[in-house]
């Protein structure tokens, strides 16, 4: 996918751009998962992932977020979706373009997918949060100030890429955008930022952080963020394995 | 036997396979899908200079296993881990069985494990006193997502497994290597989820647990599990490849293993044959972790911690006195037809 765009097709690979392998939380179009994509009333998006023996769920969140996403783009009449080089391939592109729900494609799947999305979304929620408290930590804040930030204390200046973080009364300290407005992101996408006044950070289990379990909550989001570049290395080499180095 | 900066260093291999993935024992298109993934593992993983064909891959044999271990790839020990598939292979991937052969011709150089299937029931537990009365097995590995007819796996904490751990304390049988690793079809999705380990292992304290795979891509769960129960191990097969190609990330996995397990509770496996020891045990002696992981994990990878990693936490789960067998080792079968013996150490 790296020919000239037209501007049709720079829309949709924007909205494409928002789906997220799950297991990874890293944009599809970034990962080269794309592999045609046809743009005019109708949209037409292929996709393959690295091994044909990857999760059927995990294939099958992909397939409908990219079909929900891409009907977001104006003036698309109809969309269709299809996986290849997948041990279900068939199923998943059927299933998905039918609209039809996982559990009734997989007969043998005890559950939908939403259970296992919402256990990779919160994962990937905790390895932002390593991230964007870290960024905190550089910007010279301390524990028991960044436990006790809510939602209200921090304000985000695109144009100057950066957040102001209102510590105290009167005094304000600046750090980089970008981790903390995608851990933002994340922590509303899972619920546990419904509130203004809701505290920024919190545990696994979205409880707030006492002073005294900082480190260990730090320590735990730091394995998730380990653990989804592990795999991400994973992913990677096989994807180059099966279809060669990407661009 | 290897040697690092001028210091012994006693390998084992704790998770070898003999397998047998050709087309003739291939009897369900998952067994032939299983292979293809293995064998993907295989290239993704491994130096160009040391890939294997697709042909070879499918079916080695025990001669081959024999010189790649021990003459080239400077393995002392090996530990059988058994991976039956029965319903995709007419014989058998690898059993208890097929492996004995070659454990019995080397018994100093091999340990062999067994396995369990909690869904085969009465017949299971009879197998499990067969394979301790035949062999005197010290472990089993076990496959909690194998298909077996319409079930597409088991539970490590469901009550007929919990017979089985029984069966096994009952026995001897202490070591339990359940396997908890990557995503892969045709197996099923959460047949992997390393959270029954955590329940087995609280009531079976006299047991020890070694996940394989070190639970990835569930390594974070796997670390918060075993932080907690101390009869909970990591066994690096799969995740030791990454030092070859992505050495920053086998430094940030060595670092949370560190510093959650500590460096008693991590075990060295190559998976042989998906990946050679000969490449493999230099590559992981050589990593190191960068100045920025020594002080973000407050651990450090030091030859000490290796070695203990590669032979003396296993050794001590199975009851192996290093100095001891070194001497055994000295003149066995194999030191004698490979010229290992003493003055003739490799490296």
């Amino acid at each position: 996918m790296s020919q000239s765009v037209s501007s049709g097709e720079r829309a949709v690979l924007d909205r494409l751009d928002r789906v997220t392998d799950p297991e990874l939380d890293r944009s599809i179009v970034e990962l080269d998962y794309i592999d045609e994509l046809r743009v005019d009333s109708s949209v037409f998006v292929q996709f393959k992932l690295p091994t044909a023996w990857c999760s059927p769920a995990f294939a099958w969140m992909m397939a409908t977020d990219i079909r929900e996403e891409v009907q977001e783009v104006s003036d698309v009449d109809r969309v269709t979706v299809k996986l290849v080089d997948h041990m279900h391939a068939a199923e998943i592109t059927r299933g998905v373009n039918e609209e039809r729900p996982f559990e009734a494609v997989f007969e043998d799947a005890t559950e939908g997918v939403e259970a296992a999305r919402a256990m990779l979304d919160s994962k990937a929620r905790l390895a932002r949060q390593y991230h964007a408290v870290n960024t905190l930590l550089d910007a010279g804040l301390e524990p028991t100030q960044i436990v006790a930030l809510t939602r209200n204390d921090i304000a985000f200046d695109d144009a100057a890429e950066r957040a102001a973080i209102s510590v105290a009364d009167g005094l304000t300290i600046y750090a980089p955008l970008a981790p903390l407005a995608e851990y933002v992101e994340k922590a509303r996408e899972t619920g546990v930022l419904s509130a203004p006044d809701e505290r920024l950070f919190v545990t696994a289990d979205g409880e707030p952080i006492a002073p005294e379990a900082f480190d260990r909550v730090h320590h735990r989001t730091r394995a998730a963020k380990t653990n989804m570049a592990g795999q991400g290395a994973v992913c990677d080499a096989l994807h180059n394995a099966r279809y060669g180095e990407s661009e | 036997m290897y040697r690092h900066e001028g210091e012994d260093v006693f390998v084992i291999d704790s998770h070898i396979h003999l397998w047998d993935a050709s087309e003739e024992n291939i009897v369900h298109e998952g067994g032939e899908q299983f292979i293809q993934c293995f064998y993907d593992y295989h290239t993704a993983f491994t130096p160009e200079e040391h890939q294997w064909d697709l042909e070879t891959y499918r079916k080695y044999g025990s001669e081959k296993m024999v010189e790649d271990l021990f003459r080239d790839g400077y393995v002392d020990m090996g530990i059988f881990q058994p991976t039956y598939l029965t319903d995709f292979y007419e014989d058998g991937f690898n059993t208890t069985d097929q492996n004995a052969e070659l454990a019995t011709e080397y018994p100093e150089r091999f340990i062999l494990n067994g396995q369990f299937d909690p869904r085969d029931g009465e017949e299971g537990l009879e197998e499990l006193e067969r394979m301790k009365e035949e062999y005197g097995i010290q472990g089993v590995k076990l496959y909690t997502a194998e298909w077996r007819g319409d079930s597409k796996g088991w539970r490590l904490d469901s009550p007929e497994a919990f017979e089985y751990l029984e069966k096994c304390k009952e026995l001897g049988i202490t070591n339990i290597h359940p396997h908890k690793g990557p995503t892969i079809r045709p197996l099923n999705r959460d047949a992997f989820d390393v959270a029954d380990v955590d329940d087995a292992a609280t009531s079976f304290p006299e047991l020890n647990f070694i996940v394989e795979h070190v639970g990835l891509p569930r390594l974070d769960d796997f670390c918060f599990i075993a932080a907690q129960e101390p009869n909970v191990y990591g066994g690096l097969a799969v995740a030791a490849p990454f030092a070859q190609n992505r050495p920053r990330k086998f430094g940030e996995i060595m670092g949370e293993l560190l510093f959650w397990l500590g460096e008693d509770r991590v075990l060295f496996g190559s998976d042989y044959a998906l990946w050679e020891p000969d490449w493999l045990v230099p590559t992981v002696m050589n990593a190191e972790l960068t100045q920025e992981q020594r002080d973000e994990f407050g651990v450090a990878l030091t030859t000490d911690v290796k070695k203990k990693i590669m032979g003396e936490n296993a050794a001590r789960l199975y009851d192996i006195d290093i100095e001891e067998r070194k001497e055994t080792l000295q003149n066995d079968a194999i030191s004698e037809r490979f010229d290992l013996g003493e003055g003739a150490v490799a490296d």
